[in-house]
């Protein structure tokens, strides 16, 4: 049983599995373990390689990226890591242009628009 | 003739990741799994709540004996003991720790690569140095394990690995499943290697990743 997150993501990235899966979240009846509560730590990390897969499998069909992206764990871990790290640049920029919509003092309008 | 051999290598090892596969498919269906050994049934599944306390009581145990043994000493001691002979744990951690954040940001350097569709050559570039980098942080993992494996923490981590193991390997008789050991100590007694080391690789699959 050695190396055992490499047989999980195996697991996980495989057709029926993430057939079942996308199943199992769109469907109630269907269930991916045969116990629904107290999740053992590698149910936890087999649940958190499906949605990495899912996540990947999303883009690919909408081709934002190409499918080479399989050909090595490295890449699948990389690509998610800058989404990840885009999604937060993302949340801190939306929050940053928020401030400026908030009333206060230290907001300076424009002077050309003031009459 | 050599075409052949090499398809029917490749049918063994396909089956043979097959088996694995399926066994890891059946741990996470069903949090349990079943082998057979010198033609006996056994199982190894997740803790119930009554064990978990077992495997608390005996945890607390072996550390009350460990805590009063002066030979034994916790982590910080022994990386204090390995500074007074010029070997730095902290210095091995600050390395470990350079070669992260280096394989992060080449991690996002790849990652923005893969997002603008570069060309393999790109893509492997990146690659085999990130490769590179975790072949370092492997050797100084390995390194730091090696100096702390006799620290009372590791014998601790041991023990419940054991304990773990102890608690969770059942054998089927007639057609129900009895728990295969009475004690830790008929546990420990127990001749036949080849089935521990089994059941403690599913065990520690299970419950202690």
């Amino acid at each position: 049983m050695d190396n055992i997150y490499s047989k999980l993501r195996l697991l996980a990235k495989s057709v029926k599995a993430q057939n079942l899966f996308v199943s199992a979240k769109e469907l109630q009846g269907i269930r991916l373990f045969r116990n629904v509560v107290d999740f053992s730590k590698l149910q936890e990390l087999y649940l958190s390689y499906l949605y990495m897969y899912d996540s990947i499998n999303r883009d690919i069909i909408i081709d934002k990226i190409s499918n080479k992206i399989y050909e090595s764990d490295i890449y699948e871990d990389a690509y998610l890591l800058f989404k990840k790290g885009n999604k937060k640049d993302e949340k801190k920029d939306n929050k940053n242009s928020e401030i400026h919509l908030i009333m206060g003092n230290k907001i300076n309008f424009p002077k050309s628009e003031v009459k | 003739m050599e075409d052949r051999k090499a398809q029917a290598e490749k049918i063994v090892s396909d089956m043979e990741k097959e088996n694995v596969l399926s066994k890891v498919e059946e741990l996470i269906k069903n949090n349990k799994v079943s082998f057979e050994h010198d033609n006996k049934k056994y199982q190894v599944r997740l803790l119930n709540l009554s064990e978990k306390e077992e495997l608390d009581m005996l945890r607390r145990k072996k550390f009350g004996q460990l805590i009063q043994d002066k030979d034994i000493l916790l982590e910080k001691d022994l990386i204090i003991q390995y500074k007074s002979r010029g070997i730095d744990i902290n210095e091995i951690d600050d390395q470990i720790k350079k070669l992260v954040a280096e394989d992060v940001d080449l991690q996002m350097q790849l990652g923005e690569a893969i997002s603008k569709n570069e060309t393999e050559s790109i893509l492997k570039g990146y690659k085999d140095q990130i490769i590179n980098l975790r072949v370092q942080q492997q050797i100084l993992n390995t390194q730091k394990t090696l100096l702390l494996e006799f620290s009372l923490e590791n014998q601790l981590l041991n023990h419940v690995a054991q304990i773990i193991t102890y608690l969770s390997l059942d054998i089927l008789e007639g057609d129900t499943w009895q728990r295969m050991f009475s004690s830790l100590e008929e546990f420990q007694k127990y001749k036949d290697e080849n089935l521990i080391n089994k059941a403690a690789s599913y065990s520690m699959a299970l419950q202690y990743i």
